[in-house]
This record gives C-alpha cells, sequence and structure tokens, in this order.
C-alpha cells in the first residue's frame, strides 16, 4: 500500500472509477497518517516549548496560569550563567564527558576486535561476561566501589572515580563495537595480514577506518551516557561544589532557586541544549547506533 | 577467565612451530583484552564479591565490619519498610510502563514508515525528547505536570477534564512517571523503524494478492519479522526499570518541596512511598542510614534480577552474541 | 549454551573467592591532636547555611576568627546536608572537613556513638572552661550522649507561631490562639476559599509543610520518645495519639488532604522571599525563630505578630513552651588538625562577641548564657518571644539516639500515611511505628 504512496498524487488525467477510489483511499490514508504525525510531533514537540516559554518568563508569572510570556525575560539566561558554579559544572561535565570518552574508546576498541575477530577459547564465555556487566545497574557494586575510591584512594569529591573506570573498557562500547566489527568482512584482515601487518597495524591501518561510523556511535553514547549521569557524581563529587556537573547542579540549581521556575527552566534549556546541538550534527551517526544495539545482533 | 590462554588466529595455521605461534597468539589475545580483563577484575569481580562479603557484615563505616550473619538480610525483607513497596513499584512499571512504551514505540515507528513528507523533520522530533537528560526532563515534566500551576493542568481544566495530582498524587505519580518516559520513546522508535523497514515487500506483496486486511497483513507478515525486536525491545524495557533511578527521585524531590533544603533529609519514595524503586534503596540505605551491609542485600537482590532477565535474554536471542565468522 | 552459562558461574565464583581476600582492609585512617595550632594552617568548615543574608553572616564569623587567629585560614564550604556530611565523616581526606555543623541535633546519637565527631570533653577541660556553666541547660543535654561531648551548640532554635495581625484584625480575632481548640476556630475563620484553593489558608498543617513535622506539634504535648529500656514509647505515651489526631483534625477541617496538598504545590518555597506566609497566602505559619528576620525582609503588607505555639487545653498552665533543638558544631575524627580545629569551634562557640554577632546576624537565639544576657545583642522586640521559648522548662527537644534521626522519619512516615487517610487506625499504626523504630536501632546497633 506504500506504493500508492511514493507516486504524486496528482488529480487531472480522465481515470477509470477503479482507479478513483483507489485514489481517493491513498489521500484519505495520507491525510491520516500525517494528522497522526501532527498529533504525536506535538506530544513530543510541546515539552520543550512550554520549558523554552516558561524560561523567559518573569519569575511571578511562572507560577500562574499564562502560557506565553507578557514580557520577554531574555536576562533569566543570563542570570542561570551568573549562578555561582554554573560555569565551573559546565567546565566539569566537558571533562567528565570528553576525557571519559577517549578514554572508553581508546580502551573498547582492542578488546571488542579481540571479541570480534580472533578465535580463543573462552571467547563466548568473555561475550556473556561483556553482556552481564553492560545490564548490570551501577548500584549493585556502589557500596564496595564508594568504599575503594573514598577511603583507599581518597578520591571523593572528584570525578576521577568516574573517569579512570573508562580506561578500562566499558561493557557498552565493547558490546556495540564488536557487533559492528562483525560485519566487516574478514578478507580484509586477511589481506593487511597478508601484507604482513601486525594485529595491532591491522587493526589501527584496516579496522579503525573501517569502523569509524561504530567508534562515532559509541563515542556519542558515551558522551551522552556521562552528560546525563547522575547517579554517578551524586555518589562521588556531592560533597564538593567544585566537582559538580550540570545534571548534578541542576537539581541544586532548583533547590537554591525554589520556586524560580522560569530560571530553573532556563537552566534546564541550558543542559538540554548542548545534547540536541550535538545531535543534529551527529544525527546519522546516532541513529546507526541505536539500530545497531537493538538489530543487526 | 582463565580459558582464555589457548587460541588460534583466524589465519590458517601452518603445522611448523605450532606451540610457540599458539603461545605468541595467546599473549595477543590477551593483550587485546587487557583493559576489559582490568576493568572486569577491578570493577565487578571485586566489588560484586565485596557486596556479597559486605551484605553478611554490620558495617557503618566508621568501626570495622562485624559478621553479622543473616541479620541485613531478615532485616531488609522483613522490617525494611521501603523493601516491598520498591518491588511492588517496580513490577507496576514493569507491567504498564514497559508494556505501554513498546506498544506506542512501535506504533511510532510503524508511523513514520508511513509518512512520506517531511520524515526527516517528523523522525527527528520525535527522537529528540529520548535525548534530554534525565534530571532536566523530569524537572521540566515536573513543571509541567504541577498540579497547581503547570501547564497541562490548565489547559485540562479550561476542557472541563478533571485534573490529576500527577508527581503530588501516589495514585498518578507512576502514571507521570510513564507519561515521561513514553516522551523519551525514540530509542524503540528507530530500532522498530529499522525492523520494520527490514520486513521483506514481497511478503506484503503476497499478502496483499490473498486480499489480506491491513490487520492480517500486521498480524501474519509485520508481527513474525520483527518478534526478535519486540522481544528485545521487552527484556531490555524490564531491565532499565530495574535500575529507574534518576526519574522517579528527582521527581519525588522537586514534587515534595523538600528538594536539597538546609540540613532536611529527603527520604525518598514520595509521594508516599510510590516512586521508589530498588536502586534508590541502595542510595537510602547506603548513603543516607549508613547500613552499607543492608544495603548490600538490596544490591544484591537487584543483580539477582537483572541478572534473570539478562540471561533470558542471550537465551532467546541467540544472535545477540551470535559466534561470529 | 547452559554449559557456557555454568562456566560463567565457576569463573565468578573464582574471581569472588580472590576478591574477598582483598576487601577486609577498611582503612582506619590515623589521626588525632598532634598538630600545633599556633603554626600557619588551614582547616575545613563544612557547615547547612544557604540562604544569602545566612551566608554573610557565616563569611563576617570566619572574617572575625581568622583576625583572632591569623595563622589558622578556614575553607568554607556552605549548604552541606547531613547526608554529604556524614558521607564525608567517614572517608576523611583532604577535602574532608575539620569542623561539621549540622542544623539539627538529630544526629548527635550517631555521631558520638559511632566516634565519627570526638569527644571534646578533654578540650574543654585543657582549655578551662566549664561547658556546664557555659551553655543553657538544654542545649548542654542535646549536644551529648552517654556522656560524650561530641558537638557543641552553636546557637540555638526555638519555635513558636507566627501569625498575620491583619488578617487576625480581619476575620475579628483579637489575641494568638493559646490552647489547640482555640487555635483551630481561628484557623477555619481565617480560611477563605477560593475556586478549589484558596484566597488565604489559615494555617498549612500538612506534614510536608517545612516545620510543620510530627515533632514540631508534638513538642506542645511534651512526649517522652523512649522509654526505658531506650524501646520506643510511641504506642504507649497518650502524647503521640493526641498530637496525631489533633494535625488530622487540622487537615480535615480546613479542607482535607487532596485539596492541601494540591494547594501547596503551588506554594513558594521555604527560604526565599515567596514563602506563603510572607506573600499572606497562609495566615499562621509554625515556625523556628529565624522566619522573623526572613519574614520583615520580605516587607509584607501586613503587621507580623509572634507568639509560643498553643498548648492541649488540659496543659494551659503550660502556654510558653515550644520545640526547641538548635545548630551543633563538632570536630572530625579522621581530621589530621583537631587543635587548630578546636580553636575554631571554641571561637565560634563561645566567644561572647563571636556568638552575639552571628546571632544579630542570622537571627537566631544565642547558645550561651553570657551571649544571651550580652547588652550588644540586638533584637526586635518580637524576637524575646523565642528567647523565652528556649529558656522555658518545659520545653523540649527530640532526644539522640543511636542511629540519628531515623527514629523521627518513622514517626513523620506514619504521619504521613495518617495524614492521607492511608491508614486509619491510629493504635495500630503507632504500635507499628514503635515496632519499627525498635528494630531499626536493634539493627543499627
Amino acid at each position: 500500500m506504500t506504493q500508492v504512496l511514493d507516486k504524486p498524487v496528482s488529480l487531472k488525467a480522465p481515470v477509470s472509477p477503479a482507479e478513483r477510489t483507489a485514489r481517493r483511499r491513498a489521500v484519505l490514508q495520507w491525510i491520516a497518517v500525517h494528522s497522526l504525525g501532527v498529533a504525536a510531533a506535538l506530544f513530543f514537540a510541546l515539552p520543550f516549548v512550554f520549558v523554552f516559554l516558561t524560561s523567559l518568563m518573569s519569575d511571578s508569572q511562572a507560577l500562574s496560569r499564562d502560557l506565553i510570556p507578557h514580557t520577554w525575560e531574555w536576562s533569566n539566561y543570563r542570570q542561570v550563567f551568573d549562578t555561582p558554579g554554573f560555569l565551573t559544572w559546565w567546565k566539569n561535565t566537558l571533562i567528565y564527558a570528553g576525557l571519559g570518552t577517549v578514554l572508553t574508546v581508546a580502551s573498547s576498541v582492542p578488546v571488542a576486535y579481540a571479541l570480534a575477530k580472533f578465535r580463543f577459547r573462552g571467547r563466548n564465555l568473555s561475550l556473556m561476561l561483556v553482556i552481564s556487566m553492560m545490564m548490570l545497574p551501577p548500584q549493585v557494586v556502589i557500596i564496595p566501589m564508594y568504599l575503594f575510591w573514598a577511603k583507599q584512594l581518597d578520591l571523593s569529591g572528584t570525578l576521577w572515580p568516574l573517569i579512570i573506570p573508562m580506561a578500562f573498557g566499558d561493557a557498552f562500547s565493547v558490546f556495540l563495537l564488536r557487533q559492528f566489527l562483525m560485519t566487516i568482512p574478514n578478507e580484509y584482515l586477511d589481506a593487511a595480514r597478508v601484507d604482513g601487518c601486525g594485529e595491532l597495524r591491522t587493526l589501527v591501518r584496516v579496522v579503525l577506518p573501517m569502523a569509524r561510523p561504530g567508534i562515532a556511535a559509541v563515542a556519542l553514547f558515551q558522551f551522552f551516557y556521562a552528560w546525563n549521569d547522575y547517579f554517578g557524581p551524586q555518589i562521588y563529587a556531592s560533597e564538593n561544589p567544585g566537582a559538580w556537573t550540570l545534571s548534578y547542579g541542576l537539581e541544586s540549581f532548583k533547590g537554591a532557586h525554589h520556586t524560580d521556575w522560569n530560571l530553573t527552566m532556563a537552566a534546564t534549556v541550558l543542559v538540554m541544549a548542548p545534547v540536541i546541538l550535538v545531535f543534529f550534527f551527529a544525527q546519522k551517526a546516532f541513529v546507526e547506533g541505536v539500530t545497531l544495539t537493538g538489530v543487526k545482533g | 577467565m582463565s580459558t582464555l590462554t589457548t587460541s588460534t588466529p583466524a589465519a590458517a595455521a601452518r603445522p611448523a612451530g605450532l606451540a610457540a605461534k599458539r603461545r605468541r597468539s595467546a599473549l595477543k589475545t590477551l593483550a587485546f583484552m587487557s583493559p576489559g580483563l582490568i576493568g572486569f577484575a577491578v570493577f565487578f569481580a571485586y566489588p560484586l564479591a565485596s557486596t556479597v562479603y559486605f551484605s553478611f557484615m554490620h558495617y557503618d563505616g566508621f568501626k570495622p565490619p562485624t559478621w553479622s550473619g543473616t541479620k541485613n538480610w531478615t532485616y531488609v525483607f522483613e522490617n525494611y519498610p521501603l523493601f516491598w513497596p520498591a518491588l511492588r513499584n517496580t513490577l507496576w512499571l514493569v507491567v504498564v510502563m514497559v508494556t505501554l512504551r513498546v506498544l506506542f514505540g512501535l506504533g511510532v515507528g510503524m508511523l513514520i514508515t508511513k509518512i512520506k513528507t517531511g520524515t526527516g523533520v517528523f523522525r527527528t522530533l520525535f527522537y529528540l525528547p529520548y535525548l534530554a537528560p534525565p534530571v532536566a526532563a523530569t524537572m521540566a515534566f515536573a513543571f509541567l505536570l504541577n498540579p497547581g500551576t503547570g501547564p497541562v493542568n490548565s489547559l485540562l481544566e479550561k476542557t472541563g477534564i478533571p485534573a490529576p495530582g500527577w508527581f503530588n498524587d501516589p495514585t498518578w505519580s507512576k502514571p507521570a512517571l510513564t507519561l515521561l518516559a513514553l516522551w523519551g520513546v525514540g530509542d524503540l522508535m528507530v530500532i522498530f523503524m529499522a525492523a520494520l523497514l527490514d520486513v521483506p515487500t514481497e511478503q506484503y506483496e503476497a499478502a496483499e494478492l490473498d486480499g489480506a486486511s491491513p490487520w492480517q497483513r500486521f498480524r501474519y507478515v509485520t508481527l513474525p519479522n520483527i518478534s526478535p525486536i519486540v522481544m528485545f525491545a521487552v527484556v531490555t524495557g524490564v531491565i532499565q526499570t530495574m535500575q529507574y533511578y534518576t526519574q522517579p527521585l528527582i521527581a519525588g524531590k522537586v514534587a515534595s518541596g523538600v528538594i536539597q533544603g538546609a540540613g532536611t533529609q529527603f527520604e525518598p519514595g514520595y509521594p508516599d512511598k510510590s516512586t521508589l524503586t530498588l536502586p534508590q534503596l541502595v542510595y537510602n540505605l547506603g548513603f543516607q542510614r549508613f547500613d552499607y551491609g543492608s544495603a548490600c542485600v538490596v544490591a544484591l537482590v537487584l543483580f539477582a534480577l537483572s541478572m534473570v532477565f539478562t540471561a533470558f535474554l542471550m537465551r532467546r536471542r541467540g544472535g545477540l552474541i551470535q559466534a561470529g565468522d | 549454551m547452559p554449559e557456557v552459562s555454568r562456566k560463567a558461574a565457576i569463573a565468578l565464583a573464582a574471581s569472588a573467592s580472590i576478591a574477598l581476600f582483598a576487601t577486609a582492609c577498611t582503612g582506619q585512617s590515623n589521626s588525632g591532636a598532634n598538630d600545633d595550632a599556633s603554626k600557619e594552617t588551614a582547616i575545613n568548615f563544612w557547615h547547612a547555611w544557604s540562604a544569602p543574608n545566612e551566608v554573610a553572616a557565616v563569611k563576617s564569623l570566619i572574617a572575625g576568627f581568622e583576625h583572632a587567629h591569623p595563622n589558622i585560614h578556614v575553607n568554607v564550604v556552605g549548604n552541606m546536608t547531613d547526608d554529604k556530611i556524614n558521607q564525608a565523616l567517614r572517608t576523611g581526606g583532604d577535602k574532608a572537613p575539620d569542623v561539621i555543623s549540622s542544623f539539627t541535633t538529630n544526629n548527635v546519637g550517631k555521631f558520638c556513638s559511632s566516634g565519627a565527631l570526638i569527644d571534646l570533653n578533654p578540650f574543654f577541660k585543657k582549655a578551662g572552661i566549664d561547658a556546664q556553666a557555659t551553655f543553657p541547660k538544654a542545649m548542654n543535654e542535646y549536644t551529648q550522649f552517654d556522656g560524650d561531648r561530641c558537638t557543641v551548640p552553636l546557637l540555638g532554635d526555638a519555635y513558636g507561631l507566627y501569625y498575620n495581625k491583619t488578617a487576625f484584625a480581619k476575620a475579628g480575632i483579637k489575641n494568638p490562639p493559646k490552647t489547640w481548640s482555640e487555635f483551630e476556630a481561628d484557623a477555619k475563620k481565617l480560611t477563605i476559599p477560593q475556586g478549589d484553593g484558596y484566597r488565604q489558608l489559615g494555617f498549612m498543617p500538612d506534614y510536608h509543610g517545612w516545620e510543620t513535622t510530627t515533632e514540631h506539634y508534638f513538642a506542645q504535648f511534651s512526649p517522652t520518645y523512649f522509654g526505658p529500656g531506650g524501646k520506643s514509647d510511641v504506642a504507649r505515651d497518650p502524647a503521640f495519639e493526641k498530637g496525631f489526631t489533633l494535625q488530622k483534625k487540622l487537615v480535615d477541617e480546613l479542607g482535607g488532604f487532596q485539596k492541601l496538598e494540591r494547594y501547596r504545590a503551588t506554594l513558594g518555597d521555604e527560604w526565599g522571599p515567596k514563602h506563603p506566609f510572607h506573600t499572606g497566602q497562609v495566615a499562621m505559619q509554625l515556625d523556628g525563630e529565624w522566619r522573623l528576620g526572613m519574614a520583615v525582609d520580605a516587607k509584607p503588607k501586613f503587621d507580623i505578630g509572634v507568639a509560643p505555639l498553643p498548648v492541649p487545653d488540659d496543659q494551659a498552665d503550660q502556654y510558653g513552651k515550644g520545640y526547641i533543638t538548635g545548630t551543633v558544631a563538632g570536630i572530625a575524627a579522621t581530621s589530621h588538625k583537631q587543635n587548630a580545629a578546636w580553636e575554631f569551634v571554641k571561637y565560634i562557640t563561645t566567644d561572647t562577641d563571636a556568638v552575639v554577632g552571628f546571632a544579630n546576624d542570622i537571627h537566631n537565639v544565642p547558645s550561651t548564657l553570657a551571649a544571651l544576657k550580652s547588652p550588644k545583642l540586638k533584637y526586635d522586640p518580637r524576637f524575646k518571644t523565642f528567647l523565652d521559648i528556649a529558656a522555658n522548662p518545659n520545653s523540649t527537644t527530640s532526644p539522640a539516639s543511636i542511629n540519628g534521626g531515623q527514629y523521627l522519619v518513622t514517626i513523620q512516615q506514619f504521619g504521613y500515611d495518617y495524614e492521607s487517610g492511608k491508614e486509619k487506625d491510629l493504635k495500630a499504626g503507632l504500635a507499628r511505628t514503635a515496632r519499627q523504630i525498635d528494630t531499626d536501632i536493634a539493627q543499627a546497633k
């Protein structure tokens, strides 16, 4: 039935009655599908719209029931930026997300490569463990991990307990990369090996260039994971405002500004905006990555 | 992990120097796997074993841990007032939220494959909410659904529909969280979209020739083709629900009005324990009551539940860990 | 597949048993009072104050100290909840606090019994300060647990009733209520409904309404929280039953739980200028002495009245009592600079001018006998009400317990169930609450 829609609907030229019914049905269907689409789009978009509008209201109006700002208070955004610590939260989030992403990719690629392309006993077992780790809620091991970082290494009040582990392979990234590397035909690797490349050279010269989309997807996911992480900073960084991230700071921002919903929503917009911007620049890699998690397995 | 030692390279092995070659390739495997092996040992095996150990210890962080047998276990299962409500909430979320999310994701995925005009715009719009950082998204919803001043209830009241209390009402707090989860359905939409586009067109054409109704086509062509993906969505949804932490915590904090106030301790679950989930209990026991032992008990329950569903996932979808070449 | 998962289980078990050996080390850092407080040094001070005027007051208090002790520099971290303080006290380290202050006395029992904060008795002795003669009696008590003085009072809080005099006049009420039945009548008279909310609410009774917590109500009934043997008395002492009944009656008569909660969601916040009492949305407020300064600063369009909270009708002779508590300060056991820390604690808690200055800035009740009598103490005449409540012999606080304020959380949790109507049987609920408190304490031991 979709084929009908592929052709532009034109209403001229004489047509048989049967064809006319078919065409009418196609038009009706087009209308039905697109009105549903618009309804869904409203559901997905309106929260953003309301948040954005509220972020531009005066504080007294934000508690009222009017939806459109009476006066457009762009200064709300300046006020958020002027909040003590706000820029520090940005800096910390960028460090956590940026450094974490680099470390994750660097440490996950070799593991994923071995899992995808080496044959060794215990490979399936390793893979199962990777999946188990991927599904492990962080809260399961938080008590010993916290005691380890805070008591043994005196690193509470910093983001290092969250960044350092990323240098030792992230299960989800390993899994995703392995799924991607599986799709690279072995012939390419064999050709490189025949040319006398070692495994490391093969990985760097042949596999990495081909795996770029997969790596991009992993990097994006990891970046977003760190950007959005609340639990990690809550455990390790909460005691030191100098180490707060945006996600954690946003909550305390709400705590300090209470019912100044306009300011809180302006801060919310500022936390959401970078994620959305990154998405627009890397949409393709992202969608590919999501698909990879579920479909190509 | 000791099973990693012997291995053969993908390339054909020659009989000469086989042992040496084997050893070299074992070393190579070990080298490539090493970040993962260290990560596994330090950030998975060690803390997991440690969690088991602490679950039998009385430990408050000040005095050295002392053996307490099954005391923590009995306390959590019989006397900790938040445990069963949290488990019940998780069950509710698994049944209602996961189901609705899968159905809605499938629906939106089908819709997007049918939309022919402005597909890119629609797809982006549908997907974006999934990316909204959970803290920000939850605060936005807590504002939108504020029973007194939020725009949603203003609209509802204008239309005369009785407006619920959302995050301030124990019977509506989980539906409100579900709404939030449906808003962020973008990941499932993309997965279903890809799966739907993979269904061979010939099958639809054949069905149409047989005079199948749209429902029959969905039932006998679409569904069998995408059922592995549906299963995947359900099981990962269940596992995500076990880990559900940030959204219910923030929603409860913001709605209760006692958000990070000076000196005040926020007991999670507002309103009336209706937003409690197991991970919040780990936080409550471990980082508010500082009963590390009992916190580890809850952590292990969480672990067991997650692993049951993970095993299910691996079993039902051998493809997820397909043997490869 | 089953074969592989069995292997996984074996591998797990193997690594588990290895890791077991590694867990036992819990790292007790060696610390103590060996530092030289006359040398150049820096200490960390964590506090919970967050309102701008409060943060400024802390700043000037620190400035006073650094002026008197130029060699000790104080790093201040504000807005720290007890959760975070508790967490940091367990880990220690360079960034961890040397001196902490907490808004409630709830955790004193935990701080002392666990050894998180050091016993300050030896320091008092060495400094030649008699704590008994320095602090008021009640404050002296709530800063100790089983003879262990691990905290020192740092200003005190007393709870009373704020009322909107203008609204009272409009409603034809002459005096603030002295008994709960008068209070009930007044609250109803002051309530003006509007739509499905209120134009003016007489009183917000809900337990989630900031200071209207169970322990603040119950102090008016002079309850006994723990009987001999340390068992919870919640089900035995009739004070609790009366307290719960009173609050539930207020909830029901002022519009019912649903309606009140919905109204509460529209209100401003506790620490900002849009507090519903400031805005006139609520005519009476149960609150601490600090509210007066905040309310005056918010420049409301009405006259602010202050009085002690009402008492039960059969205790009319005890009118004037109230809930008292206070901020406490202590020195972390993990601190390596305990002598320098003591100099700081000594200054902020016992130096009369420092205490008076801080009390003036932050609008709290001073916590030393000398400061209470100091002519430098500046206060609004209405503030005297709180000084009197603090000095009233019938005023009470909630006692220290080994697991901190957990028992208060449990009582409050039951309060939520009872006010919402989820729990109808008060007696059974109280019995259950008492059992819960007892098992929680047993679990903490």
